[in-house]
C-alpha cells in the first residue's frame, strides 16, 4: 500500500516536471503570441518570428542585450503601426532570443533551433564566429543572417544570405591613420585586446600604417579576460616612445588602458578599435580630458542625423542609458528588414526578401533612420557612410571619412 | 633602470592582490581539503558590494570595505553551514561540485541584481606620484602597504592567539583537533569567516585600478590556484610568496622575454618548482 501510494506521488512528481518544462519554453521568450511562421490565417493576420542569437549571459552579455534591444526597440515600433503589411494582411513582428554564450558552437545549434521550432526567415547574430558558424549551412536550410560584425571576410565568401549591418572595420585605416600621423607622429605602439578580432583589425592596421611611412615600435595585445592590471604592458609598450597607442576592445576596459597610460605620462594619439565607443569610455574616464587626442567611432548621440535625438529619448526611456551604434545599428537594421519584406510580398522567403533589401532600405520611415544607409552592395554588405569622430579641446569633432 | 623599477612596483602591486585572494583559499583549504573554486565569486560578490556601499549608501572608502567584508564573511560563513558542512562526511568531489555550483550561483545572482555592465569604483585615492622616475599612483601604494599590514595581522593572529592556533590545529587533523576539545564548528565558521573578508579586502584595494564586473572573479581565481600550488597546498606563507613570485615574475616576464608568453613563462616555473619540491615551497604540515 505504501509502495503505492509512493509511486503514485512521484509520478505526480515527474508529470509535473515535465508540464514545468513545457511551460518555461526551454528558456527562448516571446513578445507576443503565436508560435509558427504565418500559419494561422485568415482575419487578416499573422506573426512572423525573428531569430536572435547571441551573448546573453557572461562577460559579453551586455554587448548582446544591447544588440537584442536595438531589434527589439524596431519590432515593437513596427508592430505599433501594424505590423508588416503583405497584401493587405498584417503581420507582426515576434523575436525569438536564444543566449549562445558568445560561442560560435552554440549560435549553430541555436539556429537550427530557431529554424525549427519557430520558422525564422532571419536570424540576428552580433559576432563575427557566430555569423561564420551560421553561413555553414544558412543557404541549405534557408535563412538569411542578420550579421553585425564589421570583419569584412564576412561578406566575402560569396553567402548570398548575409546581409552586413555595420561597415567594415577596414574603411576605418585610411581616416585614423591619416589623423593620427598629422597630429601626433609616426610611432605607433600596438595593445589592441586579445580576441580574434583585436587580432584581425591589427593584421590590417599594421601593412596600412607601414605602408604611410608609420613605425610600429610596440607590437602585442591585453587579455581583458586575464589581466588585472595593465601597468606592466603600458609601461613597455611606452618604454618605445610611442607617438600612437592603437587600443580597443569592449568600451569599459579600453577606457582603463587610456587612463593608465595616462598615469603613465603618455602624452601622445590614441587610435580606437570601432568595438569600443568613445561616449562608453567617457563614463569610465570622467571626462573626455583624458581622451584628447583620441580618434575612433563617431558616438550616436553625437551624430547630427535628424531622426537621432528623439531615438535617443526613446531609448533611454526603455533602457535607462543611452544607446550607442550597437543598439542603433541593429534597430536600422530591423527596420529595413522589415521594409524589405513588404517590397518582397513575403515573410518567408529568404532568398526573395535578400533580393528586396535596396528597396527595404529606402522604404524605412524618416524617425527610423538613425544611420544614413544609402544602399546595400552586391556582397551584402550596408554601404553607410562612415562616420569618424575624434577627441579635440575636450569635444567629439566630426572627422571626414574619405 | 627607470624601467627596471618601474616594473618592479607592477609586479609588487600584482603580487599583492594575488597574494590576499591566494591566502583566503589557503585557508579554506584547511578545512575542505580541496580548493575553493567559489572563492573567486565571493571575491566578485565583494567588489559589487563595496562599490554599491559607496555609490548607493554614499559611505566613505574604507567604511565600505569594513561592510563589505561583514557581509562576504556572513556569505562565506551561510555557505559553510548550509553547504559545506553538512557535505563534510562526503567523498571531496561532492565540495568541488558544490563549490563550482555555488560559483555558478553567485554569478548569476549578481548579474541579475547588478547587470552586466562594467561599473566603475571610483577610490579617493586617484592621485598620481612621480618618484625617482617611476610612476606610482596613490591607490597602488595604498594595495601594497595594506596587503603587508593585513597579512601581518593574520600571521599575528594565526600564531600568538589561542583562536588563531585552534584554525591551525583543525587544518592538520580535524579529528585530533575535536579530540583536544577544540569546537570544530566553530573553527570551521571562523575560517570562512575570515577567508570571505580576506577576499573582500583584496577587491576593494584592486576594483578601482580594473573595473567591477560578473566575471572579475575569474580573472584572480585562475593565479590564486596556481599560487597555492606553488606555495603548497594549505600553507600560509607559501601562499604569500607564491603571489609575489607570480606577480614578479608575469612583470619581468613581459618586460624582458616577451608579453605574449608572460602566462607560459609563469607555468614553466610553475613546473620547475614542483620538479624540485613536488608539495611547493612551503609543504603545509599535517595529515593531507
Amino acid at each position: 500500500m505504501k509502495k503505492q501510494k509512493f509511486r503514485f506521488l512521484s509520478f505526480l512528481l515527474i508529470a509535473f516536471m515535465f508540464l514545468l518544462a513545457a511551460c518555461s519554453g526551454g528558456g527562448s521568450e516571446s513578445t507576443s503570441g503565436g508560435d509558427s511562421g504565418e500559419s494561422d490565417s485568415g482575419g487578416g493576420e499573422g506573426t512572423v518570428n525573428i531569430g536572435y542569437t547571441g551573448p546573453l549571459s557572461g562577460p559579453a552579455a551586455l554587448y548582446g542585450e544591447r544588440t537584442l534591444n536595438g531589434v527589439k526597440m524596431a519590432a515593437e515600433e513596427i508592430n505599433e503601426e501594424g505590423g508588416i503589411d503583405i497584401d493587405g494582411k498584417k503581420y507582426k513582428v515576434n523575436i525569438v532570443s536564444l543566449d549562445d554564450k558568445y560561442l560560435p558552437n552554440e549560435a549553430g545549434s541555436n539556429a537550427k533551433r530557431l529554424i525549427q521550432e519557430n520558422d525564422t526567415p532571419i536570424i540576428f547574430t552580433p559576432h563575427s564566429g557566430g555569423i561564420f558558424a551560421l553561413q555553414v549551412f544558412n543557404q541549405v536550410d534557408n535563412f538569411l543572417i542578420g550579421a553585425y560584425s564589421s570583419e569584412p571576410k564576412i561578406t566575402e565568401a560569396g553567402n548570398t544570405l548575409t546581409v552586413r549591418i555595420p561597415p567594415r572595420y577596414d574603411g576605418y585605416l585610411a581616416p585614423f591613420t591619416k589623423y593620427q600621423m598629422e597630429r601626433f607622429g609616426k610611432k605607433i605602439a600596438f595593445l589592441p585586446t586579445a580576441s580574434q578580432y583585436g587580432k584581425d583589425w591589427a593584421e590590417a592596421l599594421e601593412p596600412y600604417w607601414e605602408e604611410q611611412g608609420g613605425e610600429i615600435v610596440y607590437n602585442s595585445s591585453i587579455d581583458f579576460t586575464k589581466d588585472t592590471d595593465f601597468f606592466t604592458i603600458i609601461t613597455n609598450a611606452l618604454k618605445e616612445n610611442p607617438d600612437v597607442l592603437f587600443v580597443g576592445g569592449a568600451s569599459e576596459p579600453t577606457a582603463k588602458v587610456v587612463k593608465q597610460a595616462r598615469e603613465l605620462g603618455f602624452e601622445g594619439g590614441f587610435i580606437i578599435m570601432d568595438q569600443a565607443k568613445l561616449d562608453e569610455m567617457k563614463r569610465v574616464t570622467g571626462s573626455y580630458e583624458m581622451l584628447e587626442g583620441s580618434i575612433g567611432v563617431m558616438p550616436l548621440v553625437d551624430s547630427d542625423e535628424a531622426a537621432v535625438p528623439d531615438y535617443v529619448k526613446k531609448y533611454n526611456e526603455k533602457y535607462g542609458e543611452d544607446p550607442g551604434s550597437e543598439a542603433g545599428l541593429n534597430y536600422i537594421g530591423m527596420w529595413a528588414f522589415a521594409k524589405a519584406m513588404e517590397a518582397a510580398n513575403s515573410v518567408d522567403d529568404p532568398a526573395k526578401i535578400r533580393d528586396h533589401m535596396q528597396d527595404g532600405l529606402d522604404n524605412i520611415p524618416d524617425y527610423a533612420r538613425v544611420y544614413e544607409i544609402p544602399s546595400i552592395g552586391d556582397d551584402g554588405g550596408f554601404e553607410s557612410t562612415l562616420i569618424v569622430g575624434a577627441i579635440e579641446d575636450g569635444k567629439v569633432v566630426p572627422i571626414p571619412a574619405e | 633602470m627607470d624601467v627596471l623599477i618601474q616594473q618592479l612596483f607592477n609586479g609588487l602591486t600584482l603580487g599583492s592582490v594575488y597574494s590576499l585572494v591566494a591566502l583566503g583559499l589557503t585557508l579554506v583549504y584547511g578545512i575542505l581539503h580541496i580548493p575553493n573554486f567559489a572563492h573567486g565569486a565571493l571575491y566578485m560578490v565583494g567588489g559589487y558590494i563595496t562599490l554599491t556601499m559607496m555609490t548607493q549608501a554614499g559611505l566613505n572608502y574604507w567604511i565600505a570595505i569594513v561592510v563589505s567584508c561583514v557581509v562576504v564573511g556572513g556569505l562565506a560563513v551561510l555557505m559553510e553551514r548550509l553547504v559545506f558542512h553538512p557535505l563534510r562526511h562526503a567523498p571531496a568531489i561532492h565540495d568541488k561540485i558544490a563549490a563550482i555550483g555555488i560559483m555558478l550561483f553567485l554569478e548569476a545572482l549578481v548579474q541579475f541584481v547588478w547587470g552586466a555592465d562594467y561599473q566603475t569604483m571610483t577610490s579617493p585615492y586617484g592621485q598620481v606620484v612621480n618618484f625617482a622616475g617611476v610612476t606610482l599612483t596613490m591607490q597602488r601604494l595604498l594595495i601594497i602597504v595594506a596587503t603587508v599590514v593585513v597579512m601581518a595581522l593574520l600571521y599575528f593572529f594565526l600564531k600568538k592567539t589561542f583562536t588563531g592556533a585552534t584554525i591551525i590545529a583543525m587544518s592538520q587533523n580535524r579529528e585530533g583537533a575535536n579530540l583536544v576539545g577544540i569546537n570544530t564548528n566553530r573553527v570551521a565558521m571562523l575560517t570562512f569567516l575570515i577567508s570571505g573578508a580576506l577576499a573582500a579586502i583584496a577587491v576593494s584595494l584592486a576594483a578601482p585600478i580594473n573595473l567591477v564586473f560578473p566575471g572579475m572573479g575569474h580573472l584572480v581565481l585562475t593565479k590564486a590556484f596556481v599560487i597555492i600550488i606553488l606555495g603548497g597546498m594549505g600553507s600560509i606563507p607559501g601562499a604569500i610568496m607564491g603571489g609575489y613570485i607570480l606577480g614578479f615574475t608575469e612583470s619581468l616576464g613581459a618586460t624582458y622575454i616577451s608579453n605574449d608568453y608572460k602566462d607560459l613563462i609563469a607555468f614553466v616555473l610553475l613546473v620547475l618548482i614542483l620538479t624540485i619540491k613536488p608539495n611547493g615551497l612551503f609543504p603545509a604540515k599535517g595529515g593531507h
